[in-house]
């Protein structure tokens, strides 16, 4: 049974999701993770594949070639500036944000920096389009500021998304996750999303609270998953039960079959 | 009963009087909002029943003004891009960047966050003399706006182009809204959210619509009032617009309006060529 819940995005309702919280959660076992390598495994894959929530939700769909946009720089400028403020509370949101900026600038003038990486591309930008970057970047930390206010839980901002491999599969699987919060034995993990939730927004929830316990040392899920949509003003959250971690395994070979399906048909 | 009220002079700066008096902020209104989204969803079914249409019914800002119209890309006028262009160049102010050359600025922002949609395709596709009458529109407009602007200060959290969505009617009716900026903290128990929004076309009942929408949206949004003295009322969504809301936040309505009336008036000064909304 899916323990998929959905709320309005208020103070009190993310409060009570995560009080709430169940105190036990699943445990991936080597076995599960060897099973879920065999069912990738089975799936050609012609070249690396890269798997996340959005596909799942997008049942497979193809990507158009990535570049980078402001829209999808801001995340990673926005929780890094975020991050930043957290430590200094002498530092605004917007300077935080030009420190970030300027720390991918210097990167870049150092040499470190790779084509095709954020860095790179921001070094290309004119003096205009960083700003840009910059005010949706400002506005994504301000968003996620605003959630954080409200939880009163001590919590911390994820280090990073979650990247597992499988094994001998050719496959990554990448999660999304924002906001750790940590609470004697239960992790409950925040996830923010622009837009608004749609009717595939749950097994997409599922995928990413597979893939946190899949990078999990121990395959220890969490206890719960929200995903919170503050454009729409909703919340959707998971349980960590085996249930729900199995859907969200089997969502993301589907993808797999769906995307190696497409291939084909494109060859052919 | 809608009601304009208008500042009896010009603010020097529109964000200071957005801001108004710290010490004088209501508390937030946590009971107002309750009930909001019922009372849409049964105006909704009221009039649509239980008709469930192919393709939901979209509302959003554009779609309450007077003379609304639906935008053929291929010939979106020079009004449109305008109104684009000038948003970039309040979200540029807003995060405290220095622009000296507003229309060449502008472009290069919005062709960054844009690129290859249709839009751009199509001033692409602008002669010589479309581009130069657009740049100086655009710097009149842009000048016109960092005059009346005034400084935005980093502790009032600005954060541009705010979009919000809701869905209504099981999904058959989705309302859209993007607000220029927005500033003030909505995690406060005062209060202070101030929404700031730019237009470019002249002052006409579609603009106090447009207020209105973006105050319901942002508390549909966050379920809870942090306009200073608000009041709520229902959209009735027919024909594919929203055609009464009878209720409205008056003091952010006031706010708009003092800050419209403001750009407003001198837009119309600066020699807009086109009376065509350009608030997108």
């Amino acid at each position: 049974m899916s323990t998929l819940v959905h709320r309005r995005n208020t103070v009190q309702n993310i409060n009570e999701l995560i009080d709430s919280a169940p105190m036990t959660s699943s445990q991936l076992t080597n076995d599960h993770r060897a099973s879920l390598s065999a069912r990738f495994r089975a799936v050609n894959a012609t070249s690396n594949r890269r798997i996340d929530a959005w596909m799942v939700e997008q049942a497979g769909k193809p990507y158009d070639p990535f570049h980078w946009t402001p829209q999808i720089a801001r995340r990673v400028l926005g929780t890094n500036a975020l991050r930043r403020s957290t430590t200094r509370s002498d530092l605004s949101l917007i300077q935080a944000v030009r420190d970030e900026l300027a720390d991918h600038l210097l990167r870049t003038t150092a040499g470190y920096t790779q084509s095709g990486s954020l860095s790179y591309w921001l070094s290309g930008l004119s003096h205009a389009s960083l700003g840009l970057v910059c005010a949706e970047a400002v506005t994504w930390a301000t968003t996620t500021y605003e959630v954080l206010q409200g939880i009163e839980t001590p919590w911390q901002l994820a280090q990073s998304d979650a990247y597992y491999d499988v094994s001998a599969a050719r496959t990554s699987l990448r999660g999304r996750r924002d906001i750790v919060i940590k609470n004697d034995e239960q992790r409950v993990v925040l996830r923010l999303r622009a837009g608004s939730p749609g009717k595939s927004s749950g097994p997409g929830l599922r995928c990413d609270l597979t893939i946190d316990a899949l990078t999990s040392p121990t395959g220890t899920a969490a206890s719960r998953f929200i995903g919170v949509w503050p454009d729409a003003g909703v919340c959707l959250s998971v349980d960590g039960t085996m249930a729900d971690l199995r859907a969200g395994a089997r969502d993301l070979v589907r993808t797999a079959v769906v995307q190696q399906r497409g291939q084909m048909l494109k060859a052919a | 009963m809608a009601m304009t009220i208008l500042a009896p002079s010009s603010p020097l700066s529109a964000i200071e009087a957005l801001r108004g008096d710290k010490t004088k902020r209501p508390l937030c209104d946590l009971s107002s909002a309750s009930g909001l989204r019922a009372q849409l969803e049964d105006g909704i079914y009221s009039i649509m029943g239980k008709a469930s249409p192919l393709t939901p019914l979209v509302v959003r800002s554009s779609s309450l003004r007077q003379n609304h119209h639906t935008i053929d890309i291929q010939q979106a006028s020079l009004s449109l891009f305008r109104g684009i262009l000038v948003t970039q160049v309040l979200r540029l102010l807003s995060v405290g960047v220095e622009v000296t050359d507003p229309f060449s600025e502008a472009l290069s922002a919005w062709r960054c966050e844009k690129s290859g949609s249709d839009l751009v395709r199509s001033f692409n596709q602008l002669d010589k003399e479309q581009v130069a009458r657009l740049e100086a529109d655009v710097n009149a407009h842009a000048s016109t706006l960092k005059r009346s602007l005034g400084v935005v200060s980093a502790t009032w959290m600005p954060r541009s182009c705010v979009r919000a969505s809701q869905r209504f009617a099981g999904g058959h009716v989705l309302l859209f809204d993007v607000v220029d900026l927005m500033v003030g903290s909505t995690t406060s128990k005062f209060a202070s959210v101030a929404l700031f929004d730019v237009t470019t076309s002249p002052l006409d009942a579609g603009a106090e619509r447009t207020m209105r929408f973006h105050a319901l949206m942002q508390t549909l949004k966050t379920s809870v009032c942090r306009f200073e003295h608000q009041c709520f009322q229902v959209p009735l969504v027919s024909s594919g617009r929203v055609t009464s809301i009878t209720n409205f936040f008056r003091e952010v309505l006031m706010k708009y309006s003092a800050l419209s009336m403001t750009c407003g008036s001198t837009y119309e000064h600066s020699g807009s060529p086109s009376q065509h909304s350009s608030k997108h």
